[in-house]
């Protein structure tokens, strides 16, 4: 056989890379699938913050703000426990970005509230004097798109087994009966908001974006895992 | 073994002599084991060396092409089918044991972890930090404060600590008297001071006003009858029974460790705990600042 492969070159270069690629998928693969298993009790995003994560990205949040905190003395100082990779388990796609003009914001949930949120998506330099971040006032205007949301939350499920209840299932049907559970959500935020137009929306059963947005801020951190302590 | 090889053997017998004249003249301490081996592997180089290369050479004179050729021929090249030889077989099956040990243990990288790297610089840098506040005195504990306010605490309570205009806490004064009634009526259970939580309704009507005026207008004049309530865990003086109940008076210490790592939600907001994210020293050195704001 050995002969053979000498007087074909073409199939002794594919034998080659055959070797090397199994040797490569045996040595890459066991680790990737062991570093990307979720932290224990890591618990899936909310719709409501599945919602507010589509806001992060359409406002483009990722062109200023990382979500990853490296493990430095100086990182950790400043924005808290360095960020492990079981951390983005049900994040898709993950949001670690590649700039920081602003801060990074993997741990924002440990460290700042609805409120303050509210006061800094409305007029940053009210609460940050100096800050170069812009105010994102429509926030407060625009209504969240839950159905997508929602929609995700399923395709997360049955496409990638994440560990959602059997309350989430598809079709128009589900969700609708799925409906109250997220405005009773955006209500608790929505409560120790001081904005009575956000208020009065979600009284309404219209969430808007901003209520999603905190939501989906308020997760980031410890508290989707140390909850249940 | 012929001559080529003797005459070998006694060229590496002079080498081996000369270098131990040189030895000899410099002095070297021969009872160090780290000498002791450097001169044997001398004396084996040589010998190795010499002998070596005098039996390929001798090889090389007397050696015949002979012996049973391999079947494979290239354009007229052929080899002669050879036995492995047993020293190559050992070295390659050694080195088959080797490798086993290199890749379960003796591999360096595994040696390294940048989280083991981080653990061991914040130990470092703690432990040094600790040192070196041991004995600090106010003025550069509150110097220390005033940068710990600005990172952790300013985005909130504002670069001056007046709360930014009611968005939280003002540390200009302790507290105002929509707090004090606030609290009253709601009661306060999230510091975990040892006296326990305050149950709602304490006080009510004209005694909760009188009481709040008094608090928020800085513990002044006489104090109102119905604040004997409140000091059954305050204190007479309302600065909390030496660390049993929250301090009325002023921003002590335990007020802000409490506050620290335990988190509020109170009349204005929500503030988060910050636990895990300073350290003793830094703790003290916040509340030497905080204190200051108000004096």
């Amino acid at each position: 056989m050995f002969h053979w492969l000498e007087k074909n070159p073409f199939f002794f270069a594919v034998g080659v890379f055959v070797t090397i690629a199994f040797a490569g998928l045996i040595e890459i693969l066991p680790n990737f699938a062991e570093a990307s298993r979720p932290v224990a009790g890591l618990r899936p995003y909310t719709v409501l913050e599945l919602a507010g994560k589509e806001v992060y990205k359409k406002d483009n949040c990722i062109a200023c703000h990382s979500q990853l905190i490296r493990p430095f003395k100086a990182e950790t100082d400043r924005y808290g426990q360095y960020s492990l990779s079981g951390e983005y388990a049900y994040d898709r796609p993950f949001l670690w970005g590649s700039k920081r003009t602003g801060p990074d914001l993997h741990r924002v949930g440990n460290y700042r509230t609805t409120d303050w949120h509210e006061n800094h998506m409305w007029d940053p330099q009210s609460v940050v004097p100096g800050s170069i971040m812009p105010a994102y006032k429509h926030q407060f205007k625009n209504i969240a798109d839950l159905e997508t949301a929602y929609a995700e939350a399923v395709t997360d499920k049955n496409v990638f087994h994440v560990p959602y209840g059997d309350d989430i299932q598809p079709g128009k049907k589900a969700w609708e009966a799925y409906k109250p559970k997220v405005l009773a959500e955006a209500k608790k935020i929505a409560a120790d908001m001081k904005n009575q137009d956000v208020k009065d929306a979600v009284a309404a059963g219209k969430v808007p974006e901003i209520v999603a947005l905190i939501a989906y801020l308020n997760s980031l951190g410890s508290s989707r895992y140390e909850a249940k302590k | 073994m012929n001559a080529f090889i003797l005459k070998a053997l006694g060229f590496a017998a002079i080498l081996i002599v000369a270098t131990l004249v040189v030895v000899k003249q410099m002095n070297i301490d021969l009872s160090d084991p780290i000498n002791a081996l450097t001169i044997l592997g001398a004396v084996a180089i040589a010998t190795l060396a010499f002998g070596v290369a005098a039996k390929y050479m001798s090889q090389m004179k007397t050696d015949k092409a002979e012996g049973e050729l391999a079947e494979d021929n290239w354009d007229g090249i052929g080899e002669y089918k050879n036995e492995l030889p047993a020293g190559w077989a050992y070295s390659f099956m050694g080195l088959l044991i080797w490798a086993l040990w290199y890749w379960q243990f003796g591999y360096p990288v595994n040696a390294f972890s940048q989280i083991g790297q981080w653990n061991e610089e914040v130990k470092a840098y703690n432990k040094k930090f600790e040192e070196a506040h041991k004995t600090t005195d106010k003025a550069t504990l509150k110097e220390m404060g005033e940068s710990i306010f600005l990172v952790q605490c300013a985005p909130c309570h504002g670069t001056t600590g007046d709360g930014l205009s009611g968005k939280a806490q003002d540390f200009g004064a302790r507290m105002t008297k929509a707090q004090i009634l606030y609290t009253i009526k709601n009661g306060q259970h999230q510091l975990n001071y040892p006296m326990g939580a305050m149950p709602p309704g304490m006080a009510s009507g004209k005694d909760a006003e009188e009481i709040a005026a008094w608090i928020a207008g800085g513990m002044k004049g006489k104090q109102p009858a119905a604040f004997a309530t409140c000091a059954g865990c305050h204190g007479a003086d309302g600065k909390g029974n030496n660390g049993m109940a929250p301090n009325l008076a002023n921003y002590d210490l335990t007020l802000v460790q409490h506050v620290l790592a335990n988190g509020k939600k109170g009349a204005i907001g929500r503030m988060p705990s910050f636990k895990t994210r300073m350290t003793p020293v830094q703790e003290k050195a916040l509340a030497e600042y905080i204190q200051s704001l108000s004096e």
